[in-house]
């Protein structure tokens, strides 16, 4: 039972750090507090389910459309609006309130497209497996696969690759990075539109095994935020350990106190800030906004 | 206080005395009271934000004050006039513990913070079975009736009464609002808020006024909601949503943040009146709300007011009633330019 709950966590823990994983990506090198990232995570689940059901293509075509849609959706959202606001001299205010503005149009836009109704989507894969005598569906494992493969490429790109010390070097001080001729804006739009891209695979990924509704962008973007903040706003591998936690603390919590664990786990994320506003592994360097 | 001083002050207190007179319907008179609600959650933001504050809390310590009178008059028979400043200590009580603990980092983190605290209550009290969980307190008995002497007795039936109790809970606010930005207090804010660190050199215990700032606010926002609970007769936690904090957010910027008083009352107006006439417009109306949002900071970074000021002038984070008195005085006596009033200095208004 408790090995049961254990790896469903461990399922949907996998899924938030994908999604972690971009936002911390998105706010250590933009420094945008991105809410509107679960409404592209929406976005990016009803455009798969359009191209599987309405349009009957395959599964693969159909994730590559929606991740070019979340991809442009992110990146224009920073042409348009957060190119603008960031460069004033205390931008932070105007950015969570152009983030929020942003979340409420595409949820209602997702509400207007697709409908209210939650869509369903047969799973590619059936079948179960046991592991350490838990049950778990092909399609889960499926996805944590995905998830930790994306996960890895992140990690890669973000340390390894030229793109990704460029992006590090933002990350660190922007107008230093300027100064090294590194076109800042174009920095942040490419960040933006890689973050944009986790969210619509995310999104797409989840699709099939969880269902299609327009309220789960909403749903999701609370939690991840806490396992952001939990992990170290600067800390890819923090937001790693933080969706693990979070998502067998939320699986084995739900069973043992019910409604109340989301509180518990708010509460405990709480005390963790205080003593550590870093979060577990983050640097502890305030972020400048 | 001058004649025109006078007049400035007098003329929109009795415009808003005035208005159950002209507007019968209940639905208008009822967008009003929201409206008062409204400034007096944008006026406490603007005040945490004097000192770098940026709070997600503020649904949080409105809900907590809402609950606080509801338990009150239905658990204890509290009268709500008791009940009203009963709740307001205990909620600035608990602000002054989760400030103590959150006011010390201030922007980034304190956003987080605040924002965990704003998603923590709403869980908490939903799951709370003794204050109704979910579907929240209800009903809650409105204000006992008071009587004036020679007057009448105001029996709080209709909208009216409550539309006049909002108004003198806002300007008992901004009284206070305005005699605490006035004395040397709002001075040391005004410097936190421009410079942390030369308001550090020069001896500004950075912390501890953070703190007032935010126990003050809280207080302010409690008082709000413990009206808000005896006004609709009902809470629930989805009233306190972290979105509420972020709406409070627009009334302030729409109005323009760098005035305390009247930044929030355009602001309020604007954002009460105008998303309502767009319900005929129902499903597509978040969507120009946001429009109307992204717009807002993309081209008016100042707010409405804010385009009185001259675009040469540097931003100047204090503004109170001496700031609407001389706009006052701008627009209705434009011939003539007035000076004075408390802070008028090097700012002029084109």
């Amino acid at each position: 039972m408790l090995s049961q709950m254990v790896v469903n966590g461990v399922a949907i823990g996998l899924v938030y750090i994908v999604l972690a994983t971009g936002l911390v990506l998105i706010l250590s090198v933009t420094r945008i507090l991105y809410i509107a990232y679960g409404s592209l995570y929406m976005i990016g689940a009803f455009t798969l389910w359009s191209g599987i059901a309405l349009l009957q293509l395959p599964f693969l075509l159909s994730l590559l459309i929606a991740t070019s849609v979340t991809t442009l959706l992110a990146s224009a959202s920073y042409h348009i609006l957060f190119r603008h606001v960031l460069r004033r001299p205390k931008p932070l205010l105007a950015v969570v309130v152009g983030a929020v503005a942003l979340m409420m149009v595409l949820d209602q836009a997702g509400i207007l497209i697709f409908g209210s109704v939650p869509r369903g989507l047969s799973p590619l894969i059936s079948g179960t497996v046991d592991i350490f005598g838990a049950s778990i569906s092909l399609e889960k494992l499926f996805i944590m696969a995905t998830a930790l493969v994306i996960a890895a490429c992140l990690f890669y790109v973000y340390e390894k690759t030229d793109i990704g010390r460029i992006m590090r070097a933002v990350a660190f001080n922007a107008e230093t990075a300027s100064l090294q001729g590194i076109n800042t804006n174009v920095v942040n739009l490419v960040t933006l539109g890689i973050g944009g891209a986790l969210a619509g695979i995310a999104g797409g990924v989840m699709a099939p095994a969880y269902g299609v509704f327009p309220a789960m962008g909403g749903n999701i973007i609370l939690f991840i935020m806490l396992v952001v903040m939990l992990g170290g706003m600067d800390s890819m591998a923090g937001a790693v350990l933080a969706g693990l936690i979070c998502g067998v603390t939320q699986s084995v919590g739900q069973f043992f106190f019910g409604g109340l664990s989301q509180a518990l786990v708010f509460a405990v994320i709480g005390v963790i800030i205080y003593f550590r506003p870093g979060g577990l592994l983050g640097s502890g360097v305030q972020l400048e906004v | 206080m001058g004649y025109r001083k006078l007049f400035s002050y007098g003329v929109p207190i009795i415009v808003f005395a005035l208005v159950p007179l002209f507007t019968r319907s209940p639905y208008y008179l009822g967008i009003f009271i929201t409206t008062g609600i409204n400034v007096i959650l944008a006026m406490s933001f603007i005040m945490m934000l004097r000192t770098g504050l940026i709070s997600l809390a503020i649904s949080a310590f409105f809900g907590l004050g809402a609950y606080a009178s509801a338990l009150l008059v239905t658990k204890s028979g509290m009268s709500f006039w008791l009940s009203l400043p009963a709740s307001v200590l205990m909620v600035s009580v608990v602000a002054l513990i989760v400030g103590a603990v959150c006011v010390r980092n201030a922007g980034f983190t304190f956003l987080l913070i605040t924002m965990v605290f704003g998603m923590l209550i709403p869980v908490t009290l939903g799951n709370i079975s003794i204050v109704g969980g979910y579907s929240g307190i209800s009903p809650i008995p409105p204000p006992n009736p008071i009587t004036i002497p020679f007057l009448a007795r105001i029996v709080f039936m209709s909208k009216t009464p409550y539309y006049y109790l909002i108004m003198g809970l806002v300007l008992i606010v901004i009284v206070a609002f305005w005699a605490l930005y006035s004395s040397w207090l709002g001075e040391a804010w005004r410097a936190i808020g421009l410079t942390e660190s030369l308001a550090k050199s020069v001896g500004i215990d950075v912390y501890r006024h953070r703190l007032l700032t935010f126990v003050i606010a809280s207080g302010a926002d409690a008082l709000a909601g413990a009206f808000y609970a005896s006004y609709v007769g009902t809470v629930t936690p989805i009233d306190m949503g972290v979105f509420k904090s972020i709406y409070v957010h627009i009334y302030a910027i729409l109005g323009g943040v760098e005035f305390a008083v009247l930044g929030p009352m355009v602001g309020s107006f604007i954002m009460t009146f105008v998303p309502e006439f767009l319900r005929i417009a129902r499903d597509v109306e978040p969507i120009i709300t946001g429009v109307f949002m992204m717009l807002l900071i993309l081209l008016l970074p100042r707010g409405v007011l804010g385009l009185m000021l001259s675009t040469t002038a540097a931003a100047r984070p204090s503004e109170s009633i001496a700031g609407i008195n001389r706009i006052l005085m701008q627009w209705l006596m434009p011939k003539r330019r007035h000076e004075g009033g408390r802070g008028a200095g090097n700012q002029r208004i084109e």
